[in-house]
């Protein structure tokens, strides 16, 4: 009965599990799967925070050495681990479904996250993976996959924001209080951050960089403080969840 | 059960609320704690922006005095002035919610609406003609310039949509609620704020 | 649209509240996407995949502003455009005799499609990122945007003639007198659509004539296609979702309403 099992997440006061044990179950599997993922793009692959674009292609082949190891090892982690992420954003689906909007919305943030999967992590993987198969290439070709790696990962910015779009609308338009009303705003937060940071397909330094303050970190910050936040509402929507009915698609009044 | 129990309390509170002006409620907050959260983690979020701004300009003080040169102090002047009268109108359409006067309500809503769109207007005429001197986000000040100000421009129209929502809800006698529209007050007057500070960062101060 | 009152906080308002913003959210995004179609330099007329290497850095090279301005716009707003598909998704599901099978297949040949174009932006944006770079890195980048904007088409063509299916097994099946959730046109009119891409997929292999990615079928009848048939399913979509709303009892029925005051 460790902290870490699934049943112990979602507790009422007198120790008995709330909520619905499969809900439950992906509730606690969203912060376990973050909590790898952080440690992969922060220590493993060093893609967060990025490393300089205002380099030569020998400083990018020094540090795809450099980091040769670490890099291989986080990233064929995360080609093992990466089906988590598409759990974690429909488990947001799930709850966005039980809202009083229905599940239109639901599947618009289904679509925006899916969509951004791709360029959005899985290619700056296989790119730096590329990258360090063959340390002998040539830099410039090395550079160039350094160069698509960062910006796709750092510069996919319309796929979540259409996905914070619709995440905002139908919690604001929600009657069933199924998430916050604060939290549709750190949403619009999310989204005035990634347009800002469209700024960093222009500038190789200074603040609008990919590294940039204003473009990486702090739009670095307001993501760790909407994904803490996220965790914790979903923990909370889910503890409070009715077990018996079957609120999805029609909420609690239906007729 | 539980869900449709709390919803009937929430109309019932709702139409409390309508029910009796507020006017001598003591220590009440105006609007609601969401709009207070949204409205201070703004100010949290463009004071990170103003720093770094400040940390830049401090860096190279030359180079964003000359480029500051170019931008047009009156302009400037006259969109502060637009936004502080729709401010003055925002808080004259709260006393009148709070008298129960919806229709000078709705008025000055539309007042500060007005005033909104003329800033807009303003702003879109000043990109352009920096845009077309040749002032674009090459030079390290214009391009905090042009993110700093499109941000708020961002805000303007978020604030014309809660502006809306307002006037929507005081025309309908089921959904007029004091505190939405000190809600909608309480975001209006940040917008307002944040273009003071902007103001006096990039035209002002030298 | 005035909803209700009586039902202003009932699911089913929700739902069409929730649709009506989707949909609405077409034209919004179609218009800012317009925009960044217009300012593409490369659409006007679209680079020819015969250029040299040198050509493609220097067009890059010259042209950065503004590839940048509308290539950032289309990865801001492109995938936008989502919701407004979704529209169709909940439609589909409302249709009579059928398991929502052929819903759920287009909301993921829709996400699958929609991942393409956000991918050649981030190919048009990198090459553009770096003007100094070996001229045929540039142009390999520039060949893979292009590819990847224009070869793709399956699951749009998918999402087209799980369309026409749909529509066909809603006329096909008894509804009880019920009207289907849209017109016999609309199955036609997607399989056409669909059609018309296919040609697109050969952009990969020739570099000149008609089927190129410059060429008149897949670059000009491809896009031209696709955005006509937003632009059509909006006012089909506009239909359906109103006659969902006044068939849930959400709005007044037009016809019925006979001096009827109390809505208000």
């Amino acid at each position: 009965m460790s902290i870490l099992s699934p049943d112990r997440y979602i507790t009422r006061a007198d120790k008995s599990p709330a909520g619905r044990p499969d809900v439950r179950l992906v509730t606690w599997f969203f912060p376990v799967w973050y909590a790898a993922f952080g440690v992969i793009i922060c220590l493993l692959a060093r893609v967060t925070p990025p490393p300089r674009p205002d380099v030569s292609a020998a400083d990018k082949v020094a540090f795809m050495t450099t980091h040769a190891l670490t890099i291989q090892v986080g990233f064929v982690v995360l080609l093992i681990l990466l089906g988590g992420a598409g759990m974690t954003n429909a488990l947001v689906a799930y709850q966005m479904s039980r809202m009083s909007t229905g599940p239109v919305l639901a599947y618009a943030y289904i679509g925006g996250m899916g969509v951004g999967a791709l360029p959005g992590f899985l290619l700056v993987s296989v790119c730096f993976l590329t990258a360090t198969f063959r340390p002998d290439r040539d830099p410039e070709l090395i550079g160039l996959l350094y160069d698509l790696g960062m910006l796709s990962y750092n510069g996919s910015l319309g796929c979540f924001s259409a996905a914070y779009l619709v995440l905002a609308i139908a919690v604001l338009y929600d009657k069933n209080e199924i998430f916050p009303k604060w939290f549709a705003y750190l949403s619009i937060w999310q989204i005035v951050t990634e347009v800002i940071a469209t700024q960093m397909f222009v500038f190789p330094a200074g603040p609008f960089a990919w590294n940039g303050s204003i473009s990486f970190w702090v739009a670095v910050v307001v993501f760790s403080v909407w994904l803490g936040s996220l965790i914790f509402i979903l923990r909370n929507t889910a503890a409070r969840e009715p077990v018996d009915t079957d609120e999805t698609f029609q909420g609690p009044t239906a007729g | 059960m539980t869900h449709s129990d709390s919803s009937l309390t929430a109309t019932a509170r709702d139409t409390d609320r309508a029910a009796q002006p507020s006017v001598g409620r003591a220590a009440h907050l105006p609007g609601d704690i969401h709009m207070w959260v949204m409205v201070l983690g703004d100010l949290i979020i463009f004071s990170s922006y103003f720093v770094i701004f400040m940390i830049y300009r401090s860096m190279s003080p030359e180079a964003y005095l000359r480029a500051q040169q170019h931008l047009d102090i009156n302009i400037g002047v006259v969109n502060t002035v637009v936004l502080l009268t729709s401010s003055w109108f925002v808080a004259r359409s709260v006393l009148s919610a709070r008298a129960g006067d919806h229709t000078r309500a709705i008025r000055f809503v539309y007042a500060a609406g007005a005033c909104g769109v003329l800033f807009m207007a303003l702003k879109g005429y000043e990109w352009a003609a920096k845009i077309g001197a040749g002032y674009t986000n090459s030079e390290e000040f214009f391009s905090f310039y042009y993110v700093i100000t499109g941000v708020h421009f961002l805000h303007v129209v978020i604030g014309l949509i809660v502006l809306g929502v307002v006037i929507r809800d005081l025309r309908n006698p089921a959904r007029r609620r004091t505190s939405m529209v000190e809600a909608g007050a309480v975001y209006w007057h940040m917008v307002d704020l944040l273009w003071v500070v902007i103001f006096t960062l990039l035209y002002v101060m030298r | 649209m005035q909803i209700l009152e009586q039902v202003q906080d009932l699911p089913k308002a929700g739902n069409i509240k929730a649709q009506w913003v989707c949909l609405w959210s077409g034209p919004a995004v179609g218009l800012v996407l317009l925009v960044a179609l217009l300012a593409f330099p490369g659409f006007w007329p679209p680079i020819s995949p015969t250029l040299p290497a040198e050509e493609v850095a220097r067009f890059y090279a010259e042209n950065t502003a503004w590839i940048r301005f509308s290539q950032v716009t289309f990865n801001l707003c492109g995938i936008m455009v989502v919701p407004f598909f979704m529209v169709i998704v909940a439609q589909m599901k409302r249709m009579h005799g059928q398991s929502h099978v052929f819903a759920y297949c287009y909301l993921t040949a829709l996400v699958s499609g929609a991942t393409f174009f956000a991918l050649s932006n981030i190919f048009f944006l990198v090459a553009a990122f770096r003007p100094e770079r070996d001229p045929e890195l540039t142009m390999l980048l520039n060949d893979l945007a292009w590819i990847v904007f224009i070869a793709p088409i399956g699951m749009v063509l998918c999402q087209f003639l799980l369309l026409a299916v749909a529509v066909k097994f809603d006329h096909a099946t008894d509804r009880n007198g019920a009207a289907a959730i849209f017109p016999r046109w609309v199955g036609h009119y997607s399989l056409v659509t669909g059609l018309a891409m296919i040609p697109s997929a050969c952009a990969a292999v020739f570099q000149t004539g008609p089927l190129a990615w410059d060429g008149l079928l897949s670059f000009w009848l491809r896009n031209g296609a696709f955005a006509a048939f937003m632009i059509v399913m909006f006012f089909v979509l506009r239909t359906a979702v109103l006659r969902q709303a006044v068939d849930d009892g959400v709005i007044a029925d037009p016809e019925a309403r006979l001096g009827a005051s109390a809505t208000r």
